[in-house]
């Protein structure tokens, strides 16, 4: 199967969402490096971007997302449905 | 409190069922190296652990771990659908069926509901630590032997992500035992428990 628009999509916002992930838990026990710290800077804005640009054209992902669309947020694909399925 | 984000840690897309694979995938669901006791664990000692690094890395791990429970139990749910009572038959799923019809229960490969008694929170922090790291190793051994079984691509690539997710975690609280040794007597680290000893 090849990625659907949205598929691809939050492939990239996860691939910023992972990278903000790890840099945190790094930080949990190293909280004085510097350059871990910068680095979650850097992908908390990439992050940022490639979720206004999702939410924008799927709907929010979060209670208290800027885009508030309520019936994007209970219309699927829910997390553990394919597009196939919605 | 807990928000909670309409997407999945790391992407499933399974085409194929199958379901004697879902069988012995779901042990990672509610079984004793699961990823829901994993969540339990952490959560759950929290509570007593005398320095902040410690107390936020069980927090973020914790939390991590209910996104996993999530992604094994997406991967259940996509290796059942669409099944044919011949194929539930053949595949050795119908003792499952029976009880559950599809429906994602927590519960080992062996058919053992998931139990608390899988896992301790002693209210000791290098005892709990100690029992952090070895519950990683097996769930990571757990997702080891679900790639001895798994050759459908679609369902490898998401193991190997939690597999690997398990080996972070290892480092991570192999970094926070010594975060706490460190700020202990180092002729002896158990001369008091500093949860419970002030």
């Amino acid at each position: 199967m090849s990625d659907t628009p949205q598929m691809a999509l939050r492939r990239k916002l996860s691939a910023m969402r992972f990278a903000c992930w790890e840099l945190h838990l790094f930080l949990d026990t190293h909280p004085n490096n510097c350059d871990a710290a910068r680095r979650l800077e850097e992908y908390r804005q990439r992050l940022a971007r490639a979720t206004k640009e999702y939410e924008e054209q799927f709907g929010p992902l979060c209670e208290l997302s800027t885009e508030t669309s309520r019936w994007a947020w209970i219309n699927g694909p829910w997390p553990w449905e394919t597009e196939v399925d919605s | 409190m807990f928000v909670y984000e309409k997407r999945l840690q790391y992407p499933v897309h399974i085409k194929n069922p199958n379901p004697k694979l879902a069988k012995i995938i779901m042990t990672q669901y509610g079984g004793p190296h699961g990823e829901i006791g994993a969540s339990l664990r952490y959560l759950s000692q929290r509570y007593a652990m005398p320095y902040p690094e410690l107390a936020a890395i069980l927090t973020d791990i914790g939390t991590e771990e209910l996104a996993h429970l999530e992604m094994v139990g997406t991967i259940v749910y996509q290796l059942t659908r669409n099944l044919t009572p011949e194929q539930i038959e053949a595949q050795g799923f119908a003792d499952y069926f029976v009880d559950h019809t599809t429906g994602v229960y927590p519960q080992a490969a062996s058919g053992t509901p998931f139990s608390a008694a899988t896992f301790a929170v002693t209210g000791d922090p290098i005892a709990d630590l100690n029992e952090d790291l070895a519950a990683e190793q097996k769930a990571r051994l757990g997702y080891d032997n679900i790639l001895r079984f798994a050759d459908d691509p679609d369902v490898a690539e998401p193991i190997k992500f939690l597999r690997a997710r398990e080996v972070v975690h290892y480092q991570r609280f192999g970094e926070g035992l010594r975060i706490l040794t460190d700020k202990l007597d180092s002729k002896n680290f158990y001369a008091f428990n500093p949860s419970f000893d002030k």
